[in-house]
């Protein structure tokens, strides 16, 4: 009696085409550089609470697709680097971006499967926490009454990260469809 | 171009936690490096010259967009602006024969008084290029720094009066902290009867306040506050702040006042940092010996 076989149209695995190309030093660097750059530009005062942080929603990005070459260190690095262009005390932003990047490192192999509208329910309670670990480490230390305004900016992040992702996934090649279907 | 690296087959490094866990104790010891000792503030200066310049030509398309709408105003707004600027020069004027005549007469009441006269200073003109993005703090950056001679510390006015204090130099920029910070403060004078108060700000766009008043000071609304330059930071003199209204003590044993700067402290975009004239150097005072004879206690 021969055995039944495996139904073909349905692979378990994704197949040839349906991978996406590893992503390379100058997508991840360059994205990451651009990003920060964003968050340079002269931005009016009234909206600079609304502003999303671009550098850790593109951390945060490469953390789930490329973890290799963004990790603990590079989030490390661009806080500090904030810090300094944001005139506030010298690791605040490095250590809300270093929690965030280990949460979602916690969870990478997971967010990896999903597609940018799955990814963006999981990614905006991180990029809200953040903002809210930024205030309260600033109320902690003394630093005065936290302006509670700036909470939006994490609320715009996450409501940004959708488009913002599927564009980038497109940009990079990814396939448009989660490469495992869901059972 | 090289491909990514891959995940090693074997892993020789510490696992996810312990590495966050490094790095949060790195992040703690660096804040409370900066929030206790300026420890830092050499690393952060050069960081800054650093991003200076990028963040210099991220700004240029903006400056660049503002030229061009500068360049296309009609007639119309430039008649308005021209019979505006007659008028104005005309109270000018008439402001400046006003002053010159008081300036004589307060030259004279000080003369005959044998008051010192105000302490010397330069004003460096620099403009306000950006405010800083943090929620705590009422801070702006100002395109002078210590390449311009600039010293943190300097007292920052405008035209009408106080705005602030230098508290950073980096340089090609420096970074004001505003009179309305909540960690700033000024010594000041009533005007009307000379008392000596502290004004501070309350985190407030256009408020000051003055905490711990006495339950009985003589203060009224309506009283103009000056720095008194007992503190050797601001020169005597310099408008502060008009009292709004004294609040009665509340289940504490002071008294607070609520004042509004006088100075546009979040309005203008050119600022005048008081570099002081260096006073000529006196001799070294002697310390006082103790009378002889006199055994200490």
């Amino acid at each position: 009696m021969p055995r039944a076989e495996p139904p073909a149209e349905k692979p378990l695995l994704p197949q040839g085409a349906e991978l996406a190309p590893p992503p390379t030093r100058l997508k991840v660097y360059g994205s990451l550089a651009l990003s920060l750059a964003a968050t340079l530009l002269p931005w009016s005062d009234d909206l600079h609470w609304l502003v999303p942080d671009f550098t850790l929603m593109a951390l945060l990005y490469w953390n789930i697709h490329a973890p290799r070459l963004a990790g603990l260190g590079m989030a490390f690095t661009l806080g500090l680097v904030t810090d300094v262009a944001r005139g506030v005390l010298m690791g605040l932003n490095a250590l809300a971006f270093c929690a965030a990047t280990f949460v979602i490192l916690l969870v990478q192999r997971r967010l990896e499967g999903f597609d940018a509208p799955r990814q963006s329910l999981q990614v905006a309670p991180v990029l809200l926490g953040k903002e809210a670990l930024v205030l309260t480490l600033g109320l902690m230390l003394g630093l005065g009454e936290a302006d509670w305004r700036w909470l939006a900016a994490g609320v715009v992040a996450g409501v940004l990260w959708m488009p913002l992702a599927w564009l980038v996934d497109r940009l990079t090649g990814r396939p448009s469809r989660p490469p495992v279907p869901l059972p | 171009m090289s491909p990514a690296p891959h995940a090693p087959l074997f892993v020789r490094e510490m696992g996810l936690p312990a590495r966050f866990g490094v790095y949060v104790l790195l992040c703690l010891f660096l804040l409370g490096l900066d929030a206790r000792y300026s420890a830092l503030s050499g690393v952060r200066a050069g960081l800054n010259t650093l991003l200076h310049p990028l963040q210099a030509v991220l700004a240029q398309p903006w400056a660049w967009t503002q030229d061009v709408s500068g360049f296309f105003v009609t007639h119309g707004e430039l008649a308005a602006e021209n019979v505006r600027l007659k008028e104005e020069r005309d109270r000018l004027r008439a402001d400046f024969l006003d002053r010159q005549a008081l300036a004589a007469e307060n030259a004279n009441l000080r003369d005959l008084l044998a008051l010192a006269h105000h302490p010397g200073v330069i004003p460096v003109v620099g403009e306000i290029r950006e405010t800083v993005a943090d929620p705590f703090s009422r801070k702006v950056i100002i395109d002078r720094g210590s390449a311009h001679g600039l010293e943190a510390g300097w007292p920052v006015v405008d035209a009408a009066g106080l705005v602030g204090q230098v508290t950073r130099v980096y340089p090609w920029t420096a970074e004001v902290t505003l009179l309305t910070d909540r960690d700033q403060a000024a010594p000041v004078q009533n005007m009307r009867n000379g008392l000596r108060l502290i004004v501070s700000g309350q985190g407030s766009d256009n408020l000051l306040e003055i905490r711990f008043l006495d339950m009985h000071a003589d203060l009224q609304p309506g009283d103009w506050l000056y720095t008194s330059g007992i503190d050797g930071v601001y020169p005597a003199g310099i408008p502060v702040a008009r009292v709004m209204q004294t609040e009665p003590p509340r289940h504490t044993p002071f008294a607070r006042a609520v004042c509004r700067p006088l100075g546009g402290v979040g309005n203008y975009r050119h600022v005048a940092v008081l570099k002081p004239r260096l006073p000529p150097q006196a001799p070294p005072v002697p310390a006082p010996r103790p009378p002889p004879g006199h055994a200490p206690r």
